[in-house]
């Protein structure tokens, strides 16, 4: 067993090594095949953007090229028979957009040309490449190159673009003079070697997917605005006589670039210092877990950033403190964060906004009204910055595969707000006003709630599905948010803390500022663990399978003095003999004893490998307790048991280690229940039904 | 008289006859358990038998989510069941009301059950078709709140924070409170004038109206300052169901006599609306 632990050691050691030098090399500017220079200005007035790009874009694959195919994502708030308005339209119940009347947002490119002058319009066309040809889409542009570009050769594209942000698009849009702008510019998609190009159009139910690069963005604004962008400022030139300020922004290894303007923030910045954030004692508990040294594992200091909304601004410490402790965790767990800034933003009023991350800099979202209790800005803060992990750096494709960060970062988020705030309440709002204040909600963790929330959806559509090909929205966001993050957790309780522990950093620093996939994870999983779970990836990721095993029934009888029939005392030979006999005599003590039958069922069709059993606790009224191991190969299985005691309590999976389980009520037996509570829930229901008839009463 | 004196009175009235307030609990108790039977039967079944250690492994409340979640496709023959049940009360609530009423303008102040189900019998067809004749009052409702809402709907859609969206929508909330008091005084006023005076239905609207126009003011106010008082006695309640209210044993029977002794408030409270009402009817009918 020792041997065991020290082999899986040395092995994670060995991965995380190469991955740090893998990491540095991925990190140097001079191998970045992809560079943007971008400049625009706002007219706030029109909501219009005026934006001029130059790209290069070196082919690093041994492919010829022949075109380039570029996401205008704006394109999709144009009019509403785009591929992602016809996606809202289906959402029967929820659906995040509407198109409305004068909130279109579109994109134009005005110019393309070589470096050399060529004129590529003519050559530019609009494409559907997730599906049949939608001629109202305009999400995804083709651009035919005037010969193909061989491996290692660099184009320069010149663009002009002009762009009308939507009223309250995804993600991005404006309020009176306030802006949030992401997604804005001609992005090319990515080019997979052997594939082509990765370029998906606008969906409903998906985020993003592109190729780090270094940015440096010029930012023309009026100069009452506040600006907050990704990547750094370097430069801010105000010019008087126009009443316009030039803010210049670099980020350098980030793949994608989004900035807001407001008059009405308020700019803060802080330090998170490592030093006085993370204690030696925690630098040598989690050393210690991931096998590495504390100098090993030590955080960075980082400028944090905040933009904030004046009505909000009593809630500026409460953002920090919520950023330092993801900056803490996130960087003790899968590495330090690698970007000397971080920006925060709380979007502007009605600007749909909300909870979106971007490389550097994220959005959060609060109230003007909250609760302590309530970890409403902070979940979303942790997640948002958890993201600059989980696609930030780690950038799998969001379109393909939107588990793999949302999924992963919404596991890590409850994570970190377990550890730093504990369980949080729910938020129950009325006419704005916190429903806390008068009738407590439970206290529950993050990862109760999304267990329980994601439970539906288990038998919808598998976890690794296409965002777009999900039944609908809500079982897009609750497979690749929480039922995912339910799986992450399972695989944590099954395999332990320290290689669970070991698994997530080798994941990460394997992969970043790569775009990996599902099997790269396995792959992680697999070696660093030193079993073969695939099965369970088979079980609850590529197929919408419900795990459910249960309790079915508890039968006690008093076992009979006397069994009737005729019993002849035969010689035989089964399996029986050296067995207590029917006829034997009973004690002298007289003792009752109890027969007791367990029947356990597997309920969903997804079962665990048998290597992975699941145990049966079983408590009696004489103190004594038994446990038996099924492997849940079979529907079902029975367990008897004599002993001179009625079962006192029985318990499938005791230690919690099965969360995927999706009914964990059938998963005890007490002879008596749950008792008060049931009595209280029942009560209270009752009563709103009398509540609710006195006040139709009070009516007529 | 002045304000305390007719809330006094009101109380008087409802008081000696308490029973009233019983059997309109018991009626209701029975149907709430009536209504919440399949819920009660759907928990029962499927957390009847749960194990919940001191520590559990999730709050009581998450398994109970995850036992509706489960039988989500209970939910639409049980709101099916719903519907039907909420029709049927709505009459019997027609002849519930005939019944309060008739008891509380009485002046013998000992109440029996049949003599309650006897003017439930007798006003009845008059409660029904008071409600019925009350509709374009209640499009008169709907129409005023509109228009007074309106400037409130404007300030909210032109908010560049948060406050203009939530006070505006909490005024709209107790604009259409308001609103909705003075329609609910004219119906209950109509009522009292058909009982009182034994009037057909529309010469009690009109009469209920010319004694409105007299005596609006003092009548609306006087049913807000009950109002008021209502509602926070309903709020110490609920403070006080908050902080002794337990999850466990004893905890749980207080919070549920807590709960029970509530509703009995609130339907002395109606009885006392009425018994007000009445009283300052009787007083200035002559005027």
């Amino acid at each position: 067993m020792k041997k065991i632990k020290i082999r899986l050691g040395t092995k994670a050691l060995l991965v995380l090594t190469a991955l740090f030098f893998g990491l540095i090399l991925a990190g140097r500017a001079q191998d970045r095949h992809l560079v943007y220079d971008l400049k625009v200005e706002l007219l706030t007035e029109t909501a219009m953007l005026n934006g001029q790009e130059t790209i290069v874009w070196t082919n690093i694959t041994r492919d010829y090229v022949p075109d380039i195919w570029f996401h205008l994502y704006w394109n999709a708030f144009k009019n509403e028979l785009s591929t992602m308005a016809q996606e809202a339209r289906r959402e029967k119940m929820f659906s995040r957009y509407r198109a409305g009347k004068d909130d279109w947002g579109w994109i134009k490119i005005t110019s393309l040309t070589t470096a050399s002058g060529k004129d590529l319009m003519p050559a530019a066309s609009f494409i559907s490449p997730d599906g049949p040809h939608n001629p109202h889409d305009q999400t995804v542009l083709r651009v035919e190159l005037p010969e193909p570009l061989a491996p290692g050769e660099t184009i320069t594209l010149n663009i002009d673009f002009q762009a009308k942000v939507p009223r309250n698009g995804l993600r991005t849009g404006y309020y009176k003079d306030g802006f949030f702008i992401a997604q804005w510019f001609p992005k090319p998609g990515v080019y997979e070697e052997g594939r082509g190009w990765n370029c998906h159009e606008y969906h409903l139910n998906s985020e993003f997917f592109a190729d780090f690069a270094d940015f440096r963005a010029e930012i023309t604004v009026p100069s009452r605005m506040v600006v907050g962008a990704c990547g750094q400022e370097i430069e801010k030139k105000e010019d008087p006589a126009s009443g316009k300020t030039t803010y210049t922004y670099v980020g350098k290894n980030i793949h994608d670039f989004a900035w807001t303007a407001s008059p009405r923030f308020i700019k803060v910045e802080r330090w998170f210092r490592a030093d006085e954030e993370v204690s030696p004692e925690e630098y040598q508990k989690m050393a210690e877990i991931l096998g590495l040294t504390p100098e090993e594992i030590k955080l960075p200091d980082v400028r944090m950033i905040l933009l904030i909304e004046k009505q909000h601004q009593k809630q500026i410490e409460r953002h920090f403190k919520a950023l330092r402790a993801a900056i803490k965790y996130y960087g003790l767990w899968y590495g330090p964060y690698p970007y000397p800034t971080i920006t925060m933003v709380d979007p502007p009023f009605r600007t749909g906004s909300g909870g979106m991350e971007y490389p550097t800099l994220f959005t959060a979202g609060t109230s003007v009204i909250l609760e302590k209790e309530v970890l409403s800005p902070e979940q979303v803060i942790v997640h948002e910055f958890g993201h600059g992990y989980w696609y930030g750096m780690v950038a799998n494709n969001e379109f393909e595969e939107a588990w793999l960060d949302e999924g992963i970062n919404t596991y890590s988020t409850g994570r970190v707000t377990d550890l730093a705030y504990g369980p949080g309440r729910l938020p129950m709002k009325f006419k704005g006003w916190p429903l806390n204040w008068l009738i407590k909600t439970p206290a529950v963790y993050d990862w109760q709630l999304g267990r329980v929330v994601s439970n539906p959806v288990a038998t919808l559509d598998p976890i690794v599905t296409e965002s777009w090909k999900f039944y609908n929205s809500m079982s897009y966001s609750m497979n690749v948010y929480y039922r995912a993050a339910t799986a992450l957790h399972t695989l944590e309780r099954l395999l332990g803390e320290k290689t669970w522990s070991r698994i997530m950093r080798a994941y990460h620093l394997s992969y970043r500022f790569r775009h990996p996939k599902t099997e790269n994870f396995m792959k992680v999983v697999n070696e660093v663990s030193g079993q073969n779970l695939s099965w369970f990836f088979e079980e609850f990721f590529f197929n919408a399978k419900d795990f459910d095993c249960g309790i079915a029934s508890v039968e006690t009888r008093l076992k009979p003095e006397k069994y009737r029939g005729i019993f002849d005392d035969l010689p035989t030979k089964n399996s029986d003999q050296g067995k207590e006999q029917p006829l034997k005599k009973p004690s002298s003590r007289k003792e009752k004893i109890y027969q007791t039958t367990i029947t356990l069922r597997r309920y969903g069709q997804a079962k665990p490998a048998p290597a992975f059993p699941l145990k049966l606790k079983v408590e009696f009224e004489d103190g004594s307790t038994e446990w038996r191991a099924w492997d849940a190969q079979s529907r079902w299985a029975r367990f008897d048991f004599e002993k001179p005691a009625r079962v006192k309590t029985a318990c499938l999976d005791p230690e919690g280690l099965w969360l995927v389980d999706s009914n964990l009520a059938n998963n005890s037996y007490s002879p008596r229940g749950p008792g008060a509570s049931l009595q209280a829930a029942a009560g209270s229901f009752i009563w709103m039904m009398q509540n609710f008839l006195l006040t139709l009463f009070g009516l007529l | 008289m002045n304000v305390c004196s007719y809330i006094r009175s009101g109380f008087n009235r409802a008081l000696v006859r308490f029973r009233l307030a019983v059997y309109l609990w018991l009626i209701l108790l029975a149907l709430a358990l009536l209504a919440a039977a399949p819920v009660n039967s759907l928990l029962r079944t499927q957390l009847g038998h749960l194990y919940l250690p001191e520590k559990p492994f999730q709050p009581f409340e998450l398994y109970l989510l995850e036992a509706l979640l489960a039988n989500q496709q209970f939910f639409a023959p049980y709101a099916g069941f719903l519907l039907v049940f909420l029709s049927f009360c709505l009459l019997l609530f027609v002849f519930l009301g005939a019944g309060l009423f008739g008891r509380m303008l009485t002046p013998d102040p000992v109440v029996t059950f049949r003599e309650f189900l006897a003017d439930g019998c007798r006003y009845f067809w008059r409660f029904g078709l008071s409600l019925l004749v009350f509709l374009p009052f209640l499009a008169v409702f709907l129409l005023l709140f509109r228009l007074l809402a309106a400037p409130l709907n404007l300030w909210a859609r032109q908010a560049v924070t948060e406050w203009p969206v939530i006070i505006s929508s909490n005024l709209r909330m107790l604009l259409a409170i308001l609103l909705w008091t003075v329609f609910k005084l004219l119906l209950d006023l109509v009522r009292i004038i058909m009982i009182a005076e034994k009037k057909k239905l529309i010469p009690a609207y009109a009469a209920a109206l010319r004694f409105l126009r007299r005596n609006f003011i003092r009548l609306w106010g006087l049913y807000l300052i009950l109002g008021l008082l209502v509602v926070l006695i309903s709020a110490l309640w609920l403070l006080l169901g908050r902080l002794l209210g337990g999850s466990a044993g004893i905890g749980v029977l207080f919070f549920l006599l807590l709960c029970q002794a509530y509703l009995i408030f609130r339907l002395l409270a109606r009885q006392t609306f009425i018994g007000m009402e009445y009283s300052y009817y009787l007083n200035h009918r002559g005027n």
